[in-house]
């Protein structure tokens, strides 16, 4: 299973193979399945934060939950910290069910949003608090402080007191302070949420490194449908308590199964579908061929698989519009086009060639095997 | 396997509730049954006591009667007598001069304040507040030494004219206001301070802009932002001035009593306590009457409340 | 130019209100070097109002009843108001507005109000048990009574002052309910308990009218003792045990700004 992992992984980010191995080999980790089933909770009489989520999350794998505010994913997480107890269903991890045991039992350990680094301990405390309430002697506490500390690049870090900590150095002392306990799962409240958008990025490849030198379990939180994109194996949208898809990152993107995942991912080329004659369907913009069209009421056209092309051409999926707005984005441009009745928005990536005016008459096409229908 | 997982983890969903109410009552229970048993339940009694007979010594016995409500009022053995109706009054008027004396001395001190140096603040509220940590009775006593016959102050006063000679500013109505001035000023710098603190700079950099005249940028843009805070610094202030009794028994004299002294005779002497539970009943009632009218106030005016306390 | 005037006004009426709040003080404090015995006229200085202190049992007795009352019940209010400042927080999403309630009563209730109506309870329920007869006991038992809230307020501003997550990360790092006590919370609660037990220990040394009518004939406290004191007629020698009593506050005072600077640091 790991190695599947670690050859995934590899494909999200380019590493060093050799490095990659050596760093495998020198912290071999135990790495851990969790299976939720019916995971129920309320808040108050109303609330339902949580309305039966079953899940499966394999050994070893970055999943991330994704949703926005209100939607559960935190609840989910902290139901896995053992922070919140679910009113109903139950959860195991490694194959043993955990529902009822308190946080302090659960070798799960959690990186808060705010990083709840204690204030009243140095740094090093800090580091080696978990391991002080499990009984460990000093010194090897000492020497796991020194690991980490190596392990995570923390350098003089150590010494210094919490409150002399910028932002991002917090996130990473809450990073090893979560992973010096060596948790059979580790869960990231939106740990970057916090932090300015260039450390961000540096900081979710900081992490991705390291979920991949360890190779274990990271259930991740965010709202963010970039940052899921890049971080994780899989990705669970939530919406409502209720999962909506859990799919790799090119599946939920380019395979929503309905409007609200579509829309959380960024989609707004939707078109309600009027007709269909079997791989033919008909909507404001016309009629298109659709390769696969499955039984969805929606049509959904990523911007980016549009081809404009000049002038007026005749051919299967090719529609006349007409540019209403164009966006230069130096990498690439958007487009706003007038087709039939209706806007189609277009994505277009900037290889020096002519890139349409505005009022310009063109013809855009699109590929039948680009285009998938979904649910309301 | 999964399904037996699911069937032995099965709960309830008020398990949690339960647990969670069983840790409210554990932690608060305590604190709360000390204040029921030993504040509230006297208060209870207190308020009882009013509605009973005087007995023996003055102690309280049944049947339950108004006679306490009437004697509060004047009306004794010999007919009515003004003497309980002009402490009230008297105890009115102190507490209404006094919150505004302090309340205009407070204003300039607590702009002020927030006018010097961050770093500085703490120290000069705290040396607002340092001489309220001594005792009641001491501070009260410092004023009978400053205000006695013979020392510069009563000279001067006997030199403008003020009082006859060989006599002194204490004991008087005067030397009473100047102590609860005294007493309650810091209670009421801080609430002002917090305000202005709190204050929005560019409004009143705004109104000055408009070229309005300071006292208009006082009244329309400084003032009702620091209402919330001078509230608050009024019911901290009313109310216990209202219930004042140790300045008033050193500094006044027999001519300065005031309701906290008619209340506090009627037990120190044991004279009358359905009396003196009659007098506590009114300060009950003006406190909580305080109370209920500044909240109102606070929060029509928004944000008022939080800054009680 | 007109705003420097306007601050050199403030400044001058600042520096008048301060002379007013420790005008008294510092007459108290020179009076009791005074070797005369007059309050009006400054003689000489001497120490002869001090030394005087130091033989008399009644001030000394009433110094012991002072701080033993003031250390009895600010321990007890600092455990049972904490607890409660801790559970008020804890369930502040719940409607707590009677308990909000109980902690506000002892705080706005007029002194001389609080005082006798225990005072009142105290004698009625000795009276048919037997029990509570007015002495330390009740005093301990009423200055636990408004020390409550203040302790219990301050504990509470601190724990929402505080990341609530800091709480949900001792449980997730293994730490046990006791030891989430020993490693955690005490801890960080330290600063704010002392602070809870040195402002109960001032109001209790403070405090004259509760203490006053829950007194004892035996447990005078040095507030009463004064008191008593001043209405037999004064003597100097008032003026020496306020002086001390003045310093024991300014010493507060500079400690407060101390651990106030240190705990800002």
């Amino acid at each position: 299973m790991s190695e599947t992992m670690t050859a995934d992984s590899a494909a999200r980010l380019d590493t060093d193979p050799a490095a990659e191995q050596s760093a495998r080999s020198e912290a071999p980790r135990k790495a851990s399945s969790i299976e939720m089933q019916g995971l129920h909770k309320r808040f108050g009489h109303d609330t339902v934060a949580l309305d039966g989520i079953d899940l499966n999350i394999q050994a070893g794998e970055f999943f991330t939950l994704l949703g926005p505010s209100g939607c559960g994913k935190t609840t989910l997480l902290r139901v896995l910290a053992g922070l919140e107890a679910p009113d109903a269903g139950s959860l195991a991890v490694g194959g043993r069910d955990i529902t009822e045991v308190p946080p302090h039992r659960r070798s799960v350990n959690t990186v808060f949003q705010s990083y709840a680094l204690f204030p009243h301990l140095s740094v090093r405390d800090n580091l080696a608090f978990g391991l002080k309430m499990r009984g460990l002697p000093s010194t090897e506490r000492d020497a796991r402080v020194a690991e980490i500390a190596a392990f995570i690049q923390l350098g003089d870090l150590v010494e210094r007191r919490v409150d002399q900590l910028s932002g991002g150095q917090r996130q990473r002392i809450a990073l090893a302070r979560a992973l010096i306990c060596e948790p059979d799962v580790l869960l990231l409240d939106e740990p970057l949420s916090a932090l300015d958008a260039g450390l961000r990025g540096q900081l979710q490849v900081e992490l991705l490194r390291v979920q991949q030198r360890l190779g274990m379990t990271f259930v991740f939180v965010t709202h963010d449908q970039d940052e899921a994109m890049v971080m994780s194996d899989r990705i669970a949208v939530l919406n409502g308590g209720s999962i909506q898809q859990v799919g790799a990152p090119r599946e939920v993107y380019e395979r929503p199964v309905n409007a609200f995942v579509a829309g959380f991912m960024g989609h707004d080329n939707l078109f309600p579908v009027s007709a269909r004659d079997a791989g033919r369907l008909t909507t404001a913009l016309g009629e298109l061929s659709v390769e696969a069209p499955g039984d969805g009421t929606l049509l959904l056209i990523r911007p980016e698989t549009l081809d404009l092309l000049p002038g007026s051409v005749e051919g299967r999926n090719h529609l006349p519009a007409t540019v209403v707005e164009r966006l230069y984005r130096g990498s690439h441009a958007e487009f706003r086009l007038a087709v039939g009745e209706t806007h189609l928005r277009a994505m277009v990536s900037n290889r020096g060639r002519h890139l349409p005016e505005v009022g310009e008459a063109l013809t855009v096409t699109v590929a039948p095997e680009d285009l998938v229908t979904l649910s309301e | 396997m999964r399904q037996r997982m699911i069937d032995k983890t099965a709960k309830a969903p008020t398990r949690a509730l339960g647990r969670e109410t069983r840790h409210l009552l554990l932690t608060v229970t305590p604190g709360a049954l000390w204040i029921l048993l030993f504040l509230v339940l006297p208060s209870v009694y207190l308020i009882g006591v009013a509605f009973m007979t005087t007995g023996p010594y003055g102690l309280p016995q049944r049947p339950l009667s108004l006679d306490a409500f009437e004697r509060l009022a004047g009306f004794g053995f010999l007919g009515w007598s003004p003497g309980n109706l002009y402490t009230l009054l008297r105890s009115l008027g102190q507490t209404l001069v006094s919150t505004v004396l302090v309340v205009m001395i407070a204003y300039p001190v607590a702009y002020y304040i927030t006018t010097c140096r961050a770093r500085w603040r703490p120290l000069l509220l705290l040396a607002i507040v340092v001489p309220s940590w001594t005792n009641q009775v001491i501070r009260s006593f410092g004023w009978m030494n400053l205000l006695a016959p013979g020392t510069p102050l009563s000279e001067l006063a006997v030199t403008l004219g003020l009082i006859s000679p060989h006599l002194g500013l204490y004991p008087s109505n005067f030397a009473v206001t100047l102590g609860l001035v005294y007493n309650f000023l810091p209670f009421m710098v801080l609430p002002l301070y917090s305000a202005f603190e709190k204050l929005d700079v560019a409004q009143v950099e705004a109104a000055q802009d408009l070229y309005a005249s300071p006292l208009r940028t006082f009244r329309h843009a400084i003032f009702p932002q620091t209402l919330p805070g001078l509230l608050a610094g009024i019911v901290l202030v009313a109310i216990p001035a209202f219930g004042m009794y140790v300045v008033s028994e050193l500094l006044g004299g027999g001519k300065g009593m005031m309701l906290g002294n008619l209340v506090a005779n009627q037990f120190a002497g044991g004279a009358n306590w359905p009396l003196g539970a009659a007098g506590a009943i009114l300060m009950i009632l003006a406190t909580f009457i305080g109370l209920y009218v500044m909240r109102r106030l606070g929060k029509r005016l928004g944000g008022g409340e939080q800054v009680v306390i | 130019m007109k705003k420097q005037t306007l601050r050199r006004c403030l400044a001058a009426f600042w520096w008048l209100t301060l002379a007013f709040l420790y005008l008294p003080l510092a007459v108290v404090v020179l009076f009791s070097f005074n070797s005369a015995n007059s309050s009006a006229r400054f003689a000489d200085f001497s120490l002869r109002w001090y030394h005087q202190l130091m033989g008399n049992e009644a001030i000394l007795s009433a110094l012991g009843n002072s701080l033993v009352l003031a250390i009895v019940s600010a321990l007890l209010a600092m455990i049972v108001g904490s607890v409660f400042g801790y559970g008020m927080y804890r369930h502040r999403r719940r409607r707590l507005g009677g308990l909000v309630l109980l902690i506000y009563l002892p705080l706005v209730l007029p002194d001389i109000v609080f005082g006798i109506s225990e005072m009142a309870f105290f004698v009625q329920v000795h009276e048919w048990t037997g029990l509570l007869s007015p002495g330390l006991a009740t005093m301990i038992i009423a200055h636990v009574t408004f020390q409550i809230p203040f302790v219990a307020l301050i504990i509470y501003s601190r724990l929402v002052g505080l990341d609530p997550a800091l709480f949900e990360a001792a449980r997730d790092l293994y730490a046990t309910p006791r030891q989430r006590l020993v490693h955690f919370m005490l801890p960080t609660f330290k600063p704010a308990l002392m602070a809870a037990f040195f402002l109960s220990f001032t109001l209790s040394i403070d405090d004259f009218v509760i203490s006053f009518f829950t007194a004892g004939p035996e447990s005078a406290t040095l507030p009463i003792y004064i008191w008593g004191a001043i209405r037999k007629g004064v003597s100097p020698e008032i003026n020496a045990i306020a002086a001390l009593m003045i310093a024991a506050v300014a010493v507060a005072a500079l400690l407060s700004l101390a651990f106030g600077r240190r705990r800002a640091r």
